[in-house]
Formats: C-alpha cells, structure tokens, sequence
C-alpha cells in the first residue's frame, strides 16, 4: 500500500509540473503582456523596467523555476493591472467560489436525493417517469443555456437580484449566490438522482432488506435506515469530486452572473493579459483536480487490492 | 474468391476460429441463426428505430446538416448584410426570427451558425477520435512504457482546466474556425484515448484474441481485424456526445470573446450580443432563438447517442 501511494504521488507532482509548465509556455507564445496594443502604447523604455519590475527579463527556464520557488514559500507575484499581491485577489475570490460550490452541492444533493429515493420505491410510476425525463433533460441541456435562460428570466424578479448590475449595487451575499448556484446544481441533482435511483434499486433487492422487512419493520424504517445508510455510497463519491471541480472556479456560470468569484476573476485575468493571476487559478485548479483524483485512486486501491498490486 | 460457407450449425464451434484464408473477404463469417436472415445492421436499426427519443433525435440532426449544406441557397438575406433602418426588429414575415443590433437577419445568421457549429463539431469529433482512439490502442495494447506515457500525457491534460486551454491555443493561433477545432481537439482526444484504453486492456487478455495470436496473426492483424471491430463500440456511441460538447464549447468560448471573428454570426457570439450589448426589454429573441439552437443540437447529439446505445448493446437495457 505505502509503494502504491509512493507511486501515486510521484505522479501526481509530475502531472502538477508539466500542467503548469505548459500554461508558462502557452502564456510565453501568447505575447508579450507589455507589447503596445491598441491605443495602448507603451514606450520602449517603460517596456524595459515593468519587464525587470516583474521578471520577465529572465530566461524562460529561469521564470519557471523561480515561479515553482515563489510557490512553496506561498508568493504567488503582484498583478500586472492593479498592482496588488495575488494572493489577496484570490483570497478576496475565492470565499465567493466556496459559498457558490457549497449551497449548489446543497441543492443538488437535496434534490437528487430525494428525486432517485422517490424513483426508486415507486419504480416505473408516474414520478419515475417523472424523474427520468427531467434527468434526460437536464444532462441534455448545457449549463451555459441553463445559466443564459435563469439569468435571462428569473434574475431581478423577486429575492432574485438582476444581472448586469452596477458597482454601487449591493446585494447580500445569499441573494448574490442563488441563480448560479441553481444554475450548476441542475446537471450534479440529474447525475445525483440516477446514481441514488440506481444504487437503491440495487440495495432494495438485498437479503438484509428482506429481513428487516421480514421481521416487521415499517416501510419508513426501512428506506430511511437500513437502505439508505448502503445506498448513499455512491452519491458521496461522486459529490467528493463535484465539490473539488466547482472549487477550481466555475468560469462561464460566474461570468453570466457577474459573480465575483476564481472563475470570473481568471477570465477577466485572461482579457489583461494578467498573467501572475491566470498562473496562479490555473495552478490552484491543476492542484485540487490531481489532489481529488489521487485520493480516490488511493482509496480504490485501500478497498480493492487487485488495483493496487496492479 | 472463395466464398463463405453457408453458416451450418452441426460445424463445430472452432472452425470460425480459423481465418479465411483470403483477407479480401470483406467480413468474418460468424454463425447465424438460420431462421433469422437478418444482418447485424437491420437488427441495430430495427431496435433503434423503437426508441422514439433517439428517432426524434436523429431527424432533427438530419434536418440541421441539410439546413447547413444548403445554407447559401436557402439563407433568405446575406448574413453579414447591414440594414440600420431596420435594427431589432422583433419576428416577421420577412424575417422570421427578427433582425439584430445591426439590422442582420437573425434567421440568415443562424442558419450559417448552424453551419459553424456542424463543421467544427464534425471536425473536432473525428481528429479527437482518430488521435484518441489510435493512441489509447497503442497504450492499452503495448502496455509498459507506451501506456505508462500515453496515459500519464491524457492526465495532464485532463487536469488542465479545459476552457483556459482552449483560450489559450485560439488566441495563439489567432481567430477563425480552425484554431477553435484544433483547440477542442486538443482537449478532446484525452477523453477518446482513455475510453479506447480501457477497451484494448480487457480485450487483449480475452480468448479469441489469444487463439488469434497462436495462430501467428502479427499485432497489427490482431489489432485492426479483431479486437478493434469490438472495442470501438463505446468510443462510436461517445463520439455523438463530443459533437453536442463541441458545439456548446465553441459557443461558450465566443461568449467569452475567443474563437470566431467579432461580425460572425456565431451562435455563442448571438447570445452574447443578445444579453451584453441589447439590454432593452422585449428583445428576448435575441438571445431566444441562438440559446435554443445550442440546447436542441446538444440534445438531439444526446438522445442519438442514448438510442444508438441501447440498440447495438441491448443487454444495457
């Protein structure tokens, strides 16, 4: 087991590396941040001092490596636009990308729960149908027109608040997070309520299922204590990983809302040319999606010795 | 040439086993009910077509890639043809979905999106299954070093964030159709690779398989004539998807501002203008219309996939 994990992590840090050394020579090719462009005209010499100012006077290799430096002494570089440490824009950032990612898993883990128990005891009824045709529905249908049609129609209308809205306009935080948090839930309460549906199926046709039935219990007891504690398994997976994914910024959904989160503050990032800041989110995205998918391997591999000996 | 035997039942099981003897024949002989004279393709149409949902699906891709090849004929206005006099008109006679902020027909401009959306959906669904599917074999067939590099390549890009990468490589390659198809390939193939991976592996261990190799067929034999035939069924069934996924990423990514020139009547680039630029109340058409365009294609994408599914492996229902 401990050579597994070995193994695992070693890939993990080499995956780390080569992710984030590809975006440093993708942003390298992209240009120059303090080329003229447009009716920005930069003078030759101002070019010269902001390129020492931040270091991009240096060798590529030698940036790199003093970026991967900066990293473990937790120095994520000042920003180009505003000049302000990156690590405050993203620490200002991130608490509205983890408010955003927990009341959407709320949502759809309340939905989805319940709609694949519902499905499931009353198999091939109305609401099993029901169930099964929004499901179809809502994996079909993107969460970009999900996000376009909610914002379109439901913000500005009730506890909703309206989107675009000016700077002065403030809007409570719970408000603020509702319609985006909606709009990602949509997709996760389908997957959520067919892996629920699917694996309480499974769990009602147990022998131990039969015997609490057997020895008298009621219905209510024994969905509620005895299949679901089994059937629940799955749903925990699977919103393990869902959580780590919406950490990393959900980019098109903030955008619509204008939620001032990691997603919209990378994309406006990417429009400056704003580059600490796109390495710095993309960095901390690579790192939660290899961290979350080297933690279920390492616990496939705890439950099932035929991986891990592999 | 010679002709395959009528498939007889009282020939024992291992004469299919043995190869023809002629490569040219186009199909192994496989043994058939002989009350049944159905080929394996009417038996997968037949149960396809049961499934109304996929049916359903299957018509509204065949109307759209008509619509799309025939777009310059049918397209009833030039979809880059300014008319300010008549600027967001709402749905008429004339123009039936409205004109935009620039007085361009909507319909006009959402047929050549149609358009748009079906070339690089199309194109990035093959590149990424052709690059995806031959890699994936390679690694789940060699094993060892090849896999070990192949895959741990599939990681890195799957733990890329997938719309930066794809920012990045349009504005690199500047904007246009093709940096946007290369973008989603790019990105794409991982997905195709891992799918035909895991195919390769539990195939390459299975019986036929081995009685090919001792009967001296090569590796390349092996791979193209027998285990490829049985491991492309997934990476077929999800290569509908990749075009449903293809479409909504390149609207997304003109959403943002990537991809397409800024006059393309992009769908993405529609609803952008429709919900940005137009923030007048009663102009939902705008952005109606485009939104609805993506969601349908994604879905009748979908809906194929599901259907086609279910009719080439019937034992999933």
């Amino acid at each position: 087991m401990g050579k597994f994990v070995i193994r695992r992590l070693a890939q993990a840090i080499m995956v780390v590396i080569a992710a984030t050394l590809l975006l440093f020579i993708g942003l390298f090719v992209l240009g120059d941040p303090f080329a003229s462009t447009g009716d920005k005209v930069v003078p030759p010499e101002t070019q010269e001092i902001l390129r020492e100012k931040f270091g991009l006077d240096q060798s590529l290799p030698m940036q790199y490596l003093t970026y991967l430096g900066n990293l473990f002494t937790g120095d994520l570089g000042i920003d180009f636009n505003q000049r302000r440490e990156v690590s405050s824009m993203i620490g200002d950032a991130l608490p509205a990308t983890a408010r955003l990612a927990l009341v959407a898993i709320i949502i759809d883990v309340f939905i989805g729960v319940v709609a694949g128990i519902v499905a499931a005891i009353f198999r091939y009824s109305f609401w099993d149908v029901l169930v099964t045709i929004l499901t179809t529905l809502a994996i079909g249908i993107p969460t970009f027109v999900i996000g376009i049609w909610l914002r379109q129609t439901v913000s500005g209308v009730w506890i909703f608040p309206g989107v675009p809205r000016s700077f002065t306009e403030v809007v409570p935080w719970y408000q603020e997070v509702l319609l985006p948090a909606f709009t990602l839930a949509i997709v996760d309460a389908a997957f959520i309520a067919r892996l629920m549906r699917g694996s309480m199926l499974e769990v009602l046709r147990t022998d131990y299922i039969r015997t609490a039935r057997a020895k008298g219990l009621g219905e209510r007891t024994v969905i509620l204590k005895h299949a679901f504690r089994n059937s629940i398994i799955p749903v925990v997976t699977y919103v393990g990983i869902s959580i780590g994914i919406l950490m990393g910024g959900a980019l098109i959904t903030e955008t619509l809302f204008q939620y001032n989160g990691v997603g919209f503050l990378l994309v406006k990032s990417i429009g400056q040319n704003n580059n600490p800041v796109i390495m710095a989110i993309v960095t901390f995205a690579v790192l939660i999606y290899v961290l979350l998918s080297m933690v279920v391997d390492i616990l496939y591999a705890y439950l099932d010795p035929r991986i891990r000996l592999s | 040439m010679t002709t395959t035997p009528e498939p007889d039942l009282s020939m024992p099981a291992q004469a299919v086993l043995v190869e023809p003897p002629d490569s040219s024949t186009p199909e192994a002989p496989t043994l058939q009910d002989p009350h049944k004279k159905r080929s394996q393709f009417a038996d997968i149409w037949r149960r396809f077509r049961r499934n109304k949902l996929a049916m359903g699906g299957m018509v509204v891709v065949a109307i759209m890639v008509v619509l799309a090849i025939l777009q310059p004929l049918i397209s009833p206005f030039d979809p880059y043809d300014q008319n300010l006099l008549n600027t967001l008109q709402p749905p008429d006679a004339d123009h039936w979905f409205g004109t935009d902020i620039l007085g361009r027909d909507l319909f006009s401009g959402m047929l050549y999106g149609l358009k748009l959306a079906l070339i690089v959906g199309v194109s990035t669904m093959l590149g990424s299954m052709i690059i995806g599917t031959t890699l994936g074999a390679i690694a789940g067939y060699r094993g060892r070093f090849s896999d070990g590099l192949i895959m741990r390549t599939t990681d890195i890009f799957l733990a890329f964030p997938a719309l930066i990468g794809a920012i990045l490589i349009v504005r690199t390659f500047g904007s246009g159709v093709a940096p946007v198809a290369i973008a989603l390939i790019v990105l794409g193939w991982p997905t195709a690779a891992r799918l035909m991976r895991g195919q390769m592996l539990s195939l390459r261990e299975s019986e036929y398989v081995e009685a090919a190799r001792s009967i001296g067929a090569s590796d390349t034999r092996i791979v193209m004539r027998h285990i490829l035939p049985n491991a492309i069924q997934p990476v077929f069934i999800y290569s509908f998807t990749s075009i449903g996924v293809a479409v909504v990423a390149m609207a997304s990514l003109a959403y943002l501002g990537v991809g397409v020139p800024p006059d393309t009547p992009e769908w993405g680039r529609l609803i952008n203008q429709g919900i940005e630029q137009v923030q007048v109340p009663g102009k939902d058409f705008l952005w109606m219309f485009p939104s609805g365009a993506i969601c349908l294609t994604t879905l009748s994408f979908a809906f194929v996939a599901d259907g086609l599914r279910d009719a080439l492996d019937p034992k999933l229902r």
